[in-house]
């Protein structure tokens, strides 16, 4: 049991997410860096798929009256320990009975992910134990933490010994890489030549469901889409040409024109930006994206 | 007509749009999704594409004309599956999904919008409601919210554009127009679509071992409550 003297930001249960609902309207989400919540699971010797906090901007202070092993991995945030101990990042961090751990601000980036040994243990929905925060279900209650909450944790002596060796993806960079959607062709040379040409910055109305872009607009011809099937990273224009890169809540269809695709080796990098970054774009072509995305993955597989 | 091609050399092409016409026609989203072109055969191709297991295929989503598939992390798509998107689609699949008879509070606080659609299709609402209950829909797709079914069969007199300005809160259960698709909403939230009427039906609950009510292909007959 964890318990949650002060929420943060934005703190939610998160795994790998729910794979197959598609075709329902369910967006597979989870955390926005799969890959950094693995890595954190792995220091504290929890399977790949347990479920931990994702953390937003500002953390939260929590408490732990039996202890706990924990690792945080991810952007760095501000982070205490009542115990006078240090807490750095991407190690397992043994806390002693009646401990509280405090996460500040983000130094950095924008999220970080926090593993305790056992998992975060709220129910299953559909599969996963990720809020899902458009719909209210998943987590805890389908919501984000709140100070005064309880989340039960799982049965340390149960957590599978995982031999992952992963790294976390690098997160620095300026530079998005892309492929080039499916109505890429029919956007104007100068719209084509604002989007890969110049820098975008994060907006204000930007979080899980998307990243909302301000710069040069994309032209284009006003394109009546029939809705079309989305994924996250794809970048949609909307008539006003300020581009939207749909995030890992985002919709799964969509009636605007898709001009490009974020490569998944890059949504690390993503899950860092916050309101006010500037990013850029460029393309990649398709086989060696997936030979990125495999250099992070397939060393992931628990065995 | 797939391109994997050299993705440098787009702004010097002038590539023509996804067509339905063209059947097997597909194009990348990202490295992990690609979007086949297939018109009025979507159905068909989801169940046909569904019904064999594919290890590189993490999800299938059908939506307007399209299918997207979803690639695992990491994985290319195998010769069989580009073999499976090249075959020449199917027409419209003549198996039936299950029939849902869903009955509907029409009009009053339940349906705001029923009087004034019925007005601008030149019906009463006695007629406007005959006319709605006298086919059975079928679920094109799912989108916008989990569980939201778009219903194809809409009579053409009762096709409107959506509302020009959405309402911040539209109730769950409201059965709705927009353009050639009806729906239900299943849980409350911003809506742009015109209110007729109301359903008794929990059209999505995460919980339930079955989450939506209504899947691609299943058919739907409203009933005047």
């Amino acid at each position: 049991m964890i318990d949650v003297l002060r929420a943060g930001f934005c703190d939610l249960v998160m795994d790998q997410g729910r794979t197959g609902y598609g075709a329902l309207g369910v967006p597979v989400g989870g955390a926005a860096d799969p890959a950094a919540l693995v890595y954190a699971n792995q220091l504290v010797g929890n399977n790949k798929e347990a479920a931990g906090l994702e953390i937003t901007l500002a953390g939260p202070q929590l408490f732990f009256p039996a202890g706990g092993m924990v690792a945080l991995t991810g952007a760095r945030f501000a982070a205490s320990r009542s115990s006078g101990a240090a807490a750095p990042w991407n190690a397992a961090l043994a806390l002693a009975a009646g401990e509280t751990l405090t996460l500040g601000r983000a130094e950095a980036g924008c999220r970080c992910w926090l593993a305790v040994r056992g998992g975060i243990a709220v129910p299953r929905v559909m599969g996963s134990r990720s809020t899902f925060l458009p719909a209210g279900f998943g987590g805890l209650q389908g919501r984000r933490l709140q100070s005064g909450d309880a989340l039960p944790t799982g049965n340390a002596a149960e957590a599978a010994v995982c031999k992952v060796t992963l790294q976390p993806a690098p997160s620095s960079g300026r530079v998005l890489r892309v492929i080039a959607g499916p109505q890429a062709g029919q956007f104007d040379d100068a719209g084509l030549a604002a989007f890969f040409g110049s820098p975008y910055r994060v907006g204000p109305a930007s979080d899980r469901r998307g990243l909302r872009l301000l710069g040069a607009a994309v032209s284009h011809r006003s394109l009546e889409l029939p809705s079309q099937g989305v994924l996250p990273g794809a970048i949609q224009v909307p008539p006003d040409g300020q581009p939207i890169i749909l995030g890992w809540d985002g919709p799964i269809s969509g009636g605007y024109p898709v001009i490009a695709g974020v490569i998944a080796a890059d949504w690390p990098w993503l899950a860092q930006l916050q309101p006010g970054d500037t990013l850029q774009f460029e393309t990649i072509a398709v086989d060696a994206a997936q030979t990125l995305a495999r250099q992070t993955w397939i060393q992931g597989e628990v065995e | 007509m797939s391109h994997d091609t050299d993705p440098h050399a787009l702004p010097l092409a002038r590539r023509s749009s996804l067509h339905p016409a063209a059947g097997a026609a597909w194009r990348w989203v990202s490295e992990r999704g690609v979007l086949l072109a297939t018109g009025d055969a979507t159905l068909a191709r989801y169940a046909a594409l569904s019904s064999r297991h594919w290890p590189e295929v993490e999800d299938l989503v059908p939506a307007d004309g399209t299918l997207l598939l979803i690639l695992r992390p990491g994985a290319a798509m195998s010769a069989a599956l580009r073999q499976a998107l090249c075959a020449d689609a199917t027409s419209p699949s003549g198996a039936s999904g299950v029939l849902h008879p869903i009955r509907v509070e029409y009009g009053g606080v339940a349906g705001p919008d029923l009087d004034a659609l019925a007005a601008r299709a030149g019906l009463s609402r006695d007629a406007y409601i005959n006319s709605h209950t006298a086919v059975e829909y079928r679920v094109a797709f799912l989108g916008f919210q989990p569980g939201f079914a778009y219903l194809q069969g809409l009579p053409a007199a009762l096709h409107v554009p959506r509302r020009a300005s959405p309402r911040v809160r539209v109730p769950a259960g409201s059965v709705a127009i927009g353009g050639v698709y009806c729906g239900i909403y299943p849980a409350s939230g911003p809506g742009g679509w015109h209110l007729i009427g109301r359903a008794a039906v929990t059209v999505f609950d995460p919980l339930r071992p079955r989450p939506a009510l209504l899947l691609p292909g299943d058919r739907v007959r409203f009933v005047a409550a």
